[in-house]
């Protein structure tokens, strides 16, 4: 008998749990309807029409010297370029569809696919954990990495239509994007300080590499990675001074550099080599508030990139060797932008390639050493969903068989946003 | 020393100088200022918006991700007015107290009414809040209803303290209804005056004080005005008896200086947050402000 009131508080338990999901029905017919967890969905689109001094088929042949192949050589290697502004003309540089969500209570997911004319491409599909102790947190999946300041950026966000030289140079054209897992911690202090570091796949097209090469005749033979091939560690901080904010930032980006341009094909040029790479950033970003709608940011990153490891090459007989190469190699831009109104901003960026050194055989190689290129732009955001872009480029790193070729690029961009798309950071 | 040691690291990983305090921190200093009067010494509050800025686009400073890292309590607006800044600090934060969700966060706009909820939505339309009209709290009669809900909050979270933020509500509200009932009445005699406004960041007051509003400076939401469009102001005006322009700080206001002289139209500079104008403080003197700048004939 005493059991009695036990049962009957259960059986109110129960039907108290129970109730709630038999009266709270979706309205409208479809009781499965689940329109309310529709992800976060937008789509960019980003064109351009270029001006250049330069014929398309004469500018293909160009290189930087010791950094950038020529668009010919490129695809002679294989590489699947979709670079953004590349011909006279009107280029369509992407079509960009993000996706975006809260999983659980647990995770964020967020996937970003480009759409170029070459194919469809997964540019950042990744996780960040929601729920860590201690200001920490983790990413992981294929994202663009923290690396620098602009790195991380997506191409919409940038100031100017390109992307700086230095980056392109040490990381081809889409930036340090990488498979892998990062963990950052935010310091509990009065002003911003982050610490983060990455352990990558590391399969970069211009600075590391994972995947192993052989040459035709079996006898050099550099194995694939099996792990993780790259690590990055990175710092930022940031303070304010009365309307002006500082942020500053070291990263470094550590690993293993495979590189096969045609070692395993009968190219009379064919080489490869496999090395240890590592590179350095400092940068530096100042924003001065002078009211809402009107800005001043002076922002500048510097790389530098130092490997060393062995070459492979073939000889006057097409006998593959082995040498020993090593590289050190620097750049920076710098970029003022000036926000004068809510919907117009001009901006001026100063990219040098300012440090060149390439020995390969214990023989110094001659290379120009002072690389730059100087960018202006105009902008005018009728909305923030739409940009509309003048710039001019002033170019002086392209080289055709060692003479300089001074090229000058005018380009109108229009970048389109629509869907709910997610509000940037600083 | 190991003891030490521990205690620096500990202090290091979780921040809690003052573990007496509670963090809050709120998007825009009108919450700050109610914050205060409801917490005084038991919170350590912190607004992140500048009331000189418009509201809607807020510069995510890296300094407001290490206020947040902090936080026990985020309080925001809500009704999307935060939506272009606010979510990327929040991710960046690594704090799991005030993720969407939790208990530690406070989202003002569900505890009063909203106005001017569109049935259409398209961005043809310029920047529209799909959830409404956000500026709710320049309507005095919604700060009661925003008080209590940042009472109740704080005591949930800090259950400790519970009876001293029910006193201090208590106290808040009587000092409110009283003020309330001064600007009430001050404010009787404009019943009716027709008005223009840049942006529509004042539709809660101009329903509050009885204003009739018969156009806005911007075409849509979110728009600069075109000179077509302040033709059509123009013949607008001339067949009302417009009183009054009501600029906000941070929009140019050439449009509405050129109105106002060519029509003999007051313009009033009205804030639309705490700091937005001198001798704005905190809530009440927010408020005294406004009702000075209207009545001031």
């Amino acid at each position: 008998m005493n059991k009695l009131p036990f049962i009957l508080i259960a059986l109110s338990i129960l039907i108290n749990v129970n109730l709630p999901a038999q009266t709270e029905q979706q309205s409208g017919d479809n009781p499965f309807s689940q329109s309310k967890f529709v992800p976060d969905i937008s789509f960019i689109l980003d064109v351009s029409y270029l001006y250049r001094d330069i014929k398309n088929d004469d500018y293909n042949l160009f290189e930087v010297p010791g950094l950038i192949h020529s668009t010919l050589e490129e695809s002679a290697h294989g590489h699947e370029h979709a670079e953004m502004n590349a011909r006279s003309g009107f280029n369509l540089n992407y079509g960009e569809l993000v996706v975006a969500s809260t999983v659980d209570p647990y995770f964020d997911l967020f996937g970003i696919f480009h759409l170029s004319s070459e194919g469809f491409g997964i540019e950042e599909g990744y996780f960040l954990t929601r729920c860590l102790p201690l200001g920490f947190q983790i990413k992981g999946g294929k994202f663009l990495s923290s690396f620098g300041r602009i790195n991380e950026q997506h191409a919409h966000y940038w100031a100017f239509a390109n992307m700086p030289l230095v980056y392109k140079s040490f990381f081809g054209s889409h930036g340090l994007s990488e498979i892998g897992m990062q963990i950052n911690w935010v310091a509990p202090t009065d002003f911003y300080l982050m610490f983060g570091s990455e352990i990558l796949q590391g399969n970069n097209e211009v600075s590391f590499g994972a995947d192993g090469f052989q040459d035709l005749s079996g006898s050099i033979k550099v194995s694939s990675s099996d792990a993780p091939n790259l690590y990055t560690g990175f710092m930022r901080t940031s303070i304010d001074v009365d309307n002006l904010t500082v942020l500053a930032g070291i990263s470094g980006a550590f690993g293993k550099s495979r590189l096969n341009h045609g070692i395993d094909t009968d190219a009379p040029d064919g080489h490869a080599a496999y090395e240890d790479a590592k590179i350095l950033n400092a940068n530096l970003t100042l924003k001065y508030i002078i009211e809402s709608y009107r800005d001043i940011t002076f922002q500048t990153e510097f790389l530098n990139k130092i490997t060393k490891g062995d070459l492979y090459y073939k000889d006057s007989i097409g006998t593959t060797m082995k040498g020993d190469i090593s590289k050190d190699q620097s750049g920076l831009y710098s970029q003022l932008v000036y926000k004068f109104s809510q919907y117009w901003r001009i901006g001026f960026r100063y990219d040098l390639l300012m440090k060149n050194e390439i020995v390969r055989n214990s023989s110094t190689l001659d290379l120009p050493d002072f690389m730059p290129q100087l960018s202006s732009m105009i902008e005018y955001n009728p909305t923030e969903f739409s940009r509309i872009r003048l710039q001019y480029n002033h170019d002086r790193t392209k080289y055709f068989e060692d003479n300089l070729k001074i090229n000058n690029e005018i380009l109108l961009q229009i970048n389109l946003a629509i869907g709910a798309h997610g509000a940037h950071s600083f | 020393m190991k003891n030490i040691m521990i205690v620096l690291i500990s202090l290091i990983l979780t921040g809690s100088v003052f573990p007496d305090e509670l963090n809050v921190v709120t998007t825009y200093p009108y919450i700050a200022s109610i914050v205060e009067q409801i917490g005084k010494d038991k919170v350590n509050v912190f607004a992140l918006a500048n009331g000189e800025w418009d509201p809607h686009t807020i510069i995510p400073k890296p300094s407001f991700i290490a206020k947040l890292r902090k936080a026990d309590i985020l309080i925001l607006n809500g009704a999307q007015l935060e939506i272009g800044w606010l979510p990327p600090l929040m991710r960046q934060a690594n704090n799991s107290k005030i993720q969407v969700g939790t208990p530690g966060i406070l989202d003002l706009s569900k505890y009063v009414e909203l106005i001017e909820v569109p049935t259409a939505i398209s961005r043809a339309q310029g920047d529209v809040h799909p959830d409404g009209n956000p500026h709710f709290h320049l309507d005095f009669k919604n700060i009661p209803k925003i008080s209590t809900a940042i009472a109740h909050k704080l005591l949930e979270i800090d259950p400790v303290n519970k009876a001293t933020y029910e006193q201090n509500n208590n106290a808040f509200l009587e000092k409110f209804y009283q003020k309330e009932k001064e600007w009430t009445a001050a404010l009787e005699k404009l019943r009716g005056t027709k008005v223009i406004e840049y942006h529509k960041i004042y539709d809660y007051l101009l329903q509050r004080v009885g204003f009739q509003l018969v156009g806005t400076i911007e075409p849509v939401p979110g728009i600069s005005p075109t000179s077509r469009h302040i033709e059509s102001l123009e013949k607008i005006i001339s067949s009302n008896d417009v009183k009054y322009i009501l600029q906000d700080v941070y929009h140019p206001d050439d449009a509405s200086k050129y109105l106002s002289s060519k029509h003999k139209i007051k313009m009033i500079i009205i804030p639309h947050d705490i700091g937005s104008v001198s001798n704005t403080n905190n809530i009440f003197e927010f408020f005294d402000e406004i009702v000075r700048r209207l009545i001031d004939d």
